[in-house]
C-alpha cells in the first residue's frame, strides 16, 4: 500500500521537492548573507547604542523576510489543496476505489497510510522549511520585535506544520466526503482562509490571559507608529523586547486623560513637521494602556496553537474514518 | 447439502426513498458460474457491491463465505471484484498493475496474471489511460482472477466491449474461473451471453429476485407450445402460461411453466424454449401490473 500511495504521490511529490529545494538553497544563502550581516552591525556598534544600525540593518531584509513569511504562511494552503484534496477524491472520480477496496486490505488500513504517507511528507516538507526560515531571518525579526505578528507567528516555529499537518489531512477528508476533486480543492481553500483569519484575530489572544500595561510613549517610539488619528487613536504600535499587542488606547496624559483634544495635541499635529512630530508630542510625556502577551509566551503560543492544530486533525481523521464506515457508494 | 457460497436473507437496500433491493433471497452454491440478469435498475449492480462489501444492506443480511463481506483483509483475498466500466488506474502502466496486485494480496498469483497478460495480449509497458475498453476489462480481469479468489463478482465486465473483444473477454473468463475453480457471479444484458457461459440463473427485475435455479433444469421445466388457440385453451390445469402469442393467421404459441414434462398430444407441439425467450417471458410477467410478486420469489427453487 505505501507503494501504490508513493506510486500515484510521486509526481506532485518530485515536483514539491524540487520547489522545496530550490528554496533550502535560496533561504541558506540569504539567511548566511543575514547573519553576516548582524554580526557586522553588532561588532560595529559594539559599546555605543546599536538601535540606529540595527534598525537599518532590519530595514535591509524586511521586505524578504516578509515574503518568505507570506509564502510559508499559505504553503499549507497550498499542500492542502494539491497534495490532500486530489489524494481520495481523484479515487472517486476514476471508480478506482472500487478496485483498491477489493485488494486484500481494509479500507481504514488503506486510508491510514495514504494520509500517513501523504500528510506525513507534507509536514516534514514544511517542518524543514519553516526551520530554514526561522533560521535565515531569525535576527531581523528579533531586532523589530516581530515575532508575535500574525504572519511571523504563523510562519515560524510548530505552528505552520501542525497547521500542514491539518491542511492535507483535512483536504483528504473534505475529498472523501465531496467525491470530487475541483469541489474539495475549493471548499479546502474556504475552510483554511476563514480558519487563518478567525485565529490570530478572535483565538490566539486568548491561549492566555492577556496583561493590561502603561506603555511610555517616547520618541522613537512615536516614529515607529503606523497610524496617530486627528484625536489620538494610534495604530501599529511597536513595544522594545517584542510583546504581542493586542489593544491599545488612545494617547493618554500624565494623570491617564485622553490628549486628543488637548490644545497642545492639535497644535503638534498641525504645525510640527513629520519628523518633528514624535518630539513634540513625547515631550508631553504621554503614555497609553495596552493589552499585550508577554514576548516570553512566544513558544507557549506556538506549543498551544500547535496543540489546537493537532486537535483538529485527529477530529477530522475521526470524520474521515467515520465517513468510510459507513460505506456509502 | 451444498454449503453456499453466498447467502442473503431479508436483503433490503434503499437510496432514500428509492428501493434498489427489496427482501432478496438467495443462496449460491460453490462452484457455480451465475449469471445475474434484469433490466437496468432491477439492483443487478446494487447486490454486487453488497456481496463484495463495497456498500451495506439497509436491512437484511448478507454473508459471503459465512461472513459479513469486506471487512476483514483474509475475506477481501476471498472475493475478486471488477466493477462495472472496469475501473483501472490510467496513469499506472499494466506492469504497475501487477505490481499493486502483488503487493496488496497475500494469494497473488504471479505466473497466472502474467500468462493472462500474455493471453491478451497486452504490453506491461503500456499506461492503462492508453487501453482500449476490451484491453481495460482484461486488465481488470486479470487483477482480479491473480488475487485467486474462490468467488470473482463481474458487475457487466463486457458490457461496453464489441462483439468481437466480448467473446475474447468471455473466453478469458470462462479459462479463469475453470483454472481458479471459483464460483463467478456476472451480470449481464446480453441474454446470449449468459447462455454460453453461465449454469446458474438469478432473474431480477424491480429489485426482486424472480428466477433462481441452475439452468439446465430451468428450462426442463419449461415448454414452448404450439397449436390452435382453442386447444391452448385447453392445457392441464397445472400448467401456467407464462406468455402467449396469438396471431391472426397460423398457429398460437404459449411458453408455459410446468412441474413435469407435458404428456405428448396430437393437438399441439411441445418443444424445449431458449434461455432467451424464457427469460423475456418471466420479465414481461414481472413487469406487468398487479403480478403477483410475492409467490414467484424463488419459485424454481422448490426442489
Amino acid at each position: 500500500m505505501i507503494w501504490l500511495t508513493w506510486r500515484q504521490f510521486r509526481t506532485q511529490a518530485l515536483i514539491g521537492l524540487a520547489a522545496l529545494l530550490l528554496l533550502a538553497g535560496y533561504l541558506l544563502l540569504l539567511g548566511l548573507d543575514v547573519h553576516r550581516a548582524h554580526q557586522d552591525v553588532l561588532a560595529h556598534c559594539a559599546g555605543r547604542d546599536c538601535a540606529g544600525p540595527l534598525g537599518a540593518f532590519a530595514d535591509r531584509y524586511r521586505l524578504r523576510a516578509d515574503l518568505l513569511g507570506y509564502l510559508l504562511l499559505v504553503l499549507p494552503a497550498v499542500l492542502g489543496v494539491f497534495c490532500g484534496a486530489p489524494l481520495i477524491a481523484r479515487e472517486f472520480e476514476a471508480g478506482t476505489h472500487r478496485l483498491v477496496w477489493n485488494q486484500s486490505i481494509t479500507r481504514r488500513r488503506w486510508l491510514a497510510v495514504k494520509l500517513t504517507v501523504v500528510a506525513g511528507g507534507c509536514t516534514l516538507a514544511v517542518a524543514f522549511a519553516a526551520l530554514l526560515l526561522g533560521w535565515a531571518t531569525g535576527p531581523v525579526l528579533a531586532v523589530e520585535g516581530a515575532r508575535f505578528e500574525p504572519v511571523a507567528f504563523a510562519s515560524h516555529g510548530l505552528a505552520p506544520v501542525a497547521c500542514t499537518a491539518f491542511a492535507s489531512v483535512l483536504g483528504a477528508t473534505l475529498g472523501l466526503h465531496l467525491r470530487r476533486t475541483v469541489p474539495a480543492m475549493a471548499a479546502t481553500l474556504a475552510v483554511f482562509t476563514v480558519l487563518q483569519l478567525a485565529l490570530p484575530a478572535f483565538v490566539r489572544p486568548h491561549y492566555q490571559a492577556p496583561e493590561r500595561t502603561r506603555v511610555q510613549l517616547t520618541a522613537p517610539i512615536v516614529a515607529n507608529l503606523s497610524k496617530i488619528g486627528t484625536y489620538g487613536d494610534i495604530g501599529g504600535l511597536r513595544v522594545p523586547g517584542g510583546p504581542w499587542v493586542i489593544d491599545t488606547s488612545a494617547i493618554l496624559d500624565e494623570a491617564g486623560a485622553p490628549v486628543g483634544h488637548t490644545d497642545w495635541f492639535q497644535d503638534c499635529m498641525d504645525h510640527s513637521s513629520l519628523t518633528d512630530l514624535p518630539r513634540c508630542l513625547a515631550d508631553h510625556r504621554i503614555h497609553v494602556e495596552i493589552t499585550q502577551q508577554p514576548a516570553a509566551r512566544y513558544w507557549t503560543f506556538q506549543a498551544v496553537e500547535s496543540a489546537l492544530f493537532a486537535l483538529l486533525t485527529a477530529a477530522t481523521v475521526i470524520l474521515a474514518v467515520r465517513r468510510l464506515r459507513t460505506r456509502a457508494d | 447439502m451444498v454449503t453456499a457460497v453466498l447467502e442473503t436473507t431479508g436483503l433490503t437496500k434503499r437510496y432514500g426513498r428509492r428501493t434498489a433491493l427489496a427482501d432478496v433471497e438467495l443462496s449460491i452454491p460453490a462452484g457455480r458460474v451465475v449469471g445475474l440478469v434484469g433490466p437496468n435498475g432491477a439492483g443487478k449492480s446494487t447486490l454486487m457491491q453488497l456481496a463484495c462489501g463495497l456498500i451495506g444492506p439497509t436491512s437484511g443480511r448478507i454473508r459471503v463465505h459465512g461472513a459479513e463481506p469486506g471487512t476483514r483483509p483474509d475475506h477481501l483475498a476471498r472475493v475478486g471484484y471488477v466493477a462495472q466500466d472496469t475501473p483501472v488506474y490510467p496513469d499506472l502502466t499494466v506492469a504497475e498493475h501487477l505490481r499493486l496486485g502483488a503487493r496488496l494480496n497475500p494469494r497473488w498469483d504471479r505466473a497466472l496474471a502474467e500468462r493472462r497478460l500474455a493471453r491478451a495480449e497486452l504490453d506491461p509497458r503500456q499506461k492503462a489511460g492508453r487501453l482500449s475498453g476490451g484491453q481495460r476489462a482484461q486488465l481488470a480481469l486479470t487483477v482480479a482472477a491473480a488475487k485467486r479468489p474462490d468467488l470473482l463478482i463481474l458487475d457487466e465486465p463486457a458490457a461496453a466491449l464489441d462483439p468481437l473483444s466480448r467473446h475474447a473477454f468471455l473466453d478469458h473468463l470462462m479459462e479463469s474461473v475453470t483454472e481458479l475453480g471459483a464460483t463467478a457471479v456476472l451480470s449481464s444484458h446480453a441474454l446470449p451471453d449468459v447462455a454460453r457461459v453461465c449454469d446458474h440463473l438469478v432473474l431480477l427485475a424491480r429489485g426482486r429476485v424472480h428466477l433462481h435455479d441452475d439452468i439446465e433444469p430451468l428450462i426442463a421445466r419449461h415448454a414452448r407450445v404450439t397449436g390452435r388457440a382453442a386447444d391452448l385453451d385447453a392445457l392441464p390445469p397445472d400448467v401456467t402460461v407464462l406468455a402467449r402469442t396469438d396471431p391472426p393467421d397460423g398457429p398460437a404459441t404459449a411458453l408455459v411453466r410446468t412441474e413435469r414434462p407435458l404428456p405428448a398430444d396430437r393437438r399441439w407441439a411441445v418443444t424445449a424454449p431458449d434461455l432467451e425467450e424464457l427469460v423475456l417471458a418471466h420479465l414481461a410477467r414481472a413487469a406487468r401490473p398487479g403480478s403477483p410478486t410475492a409467490p414467484t420469489t424463488r419459485p424454481e427453487t422448490r426442489r
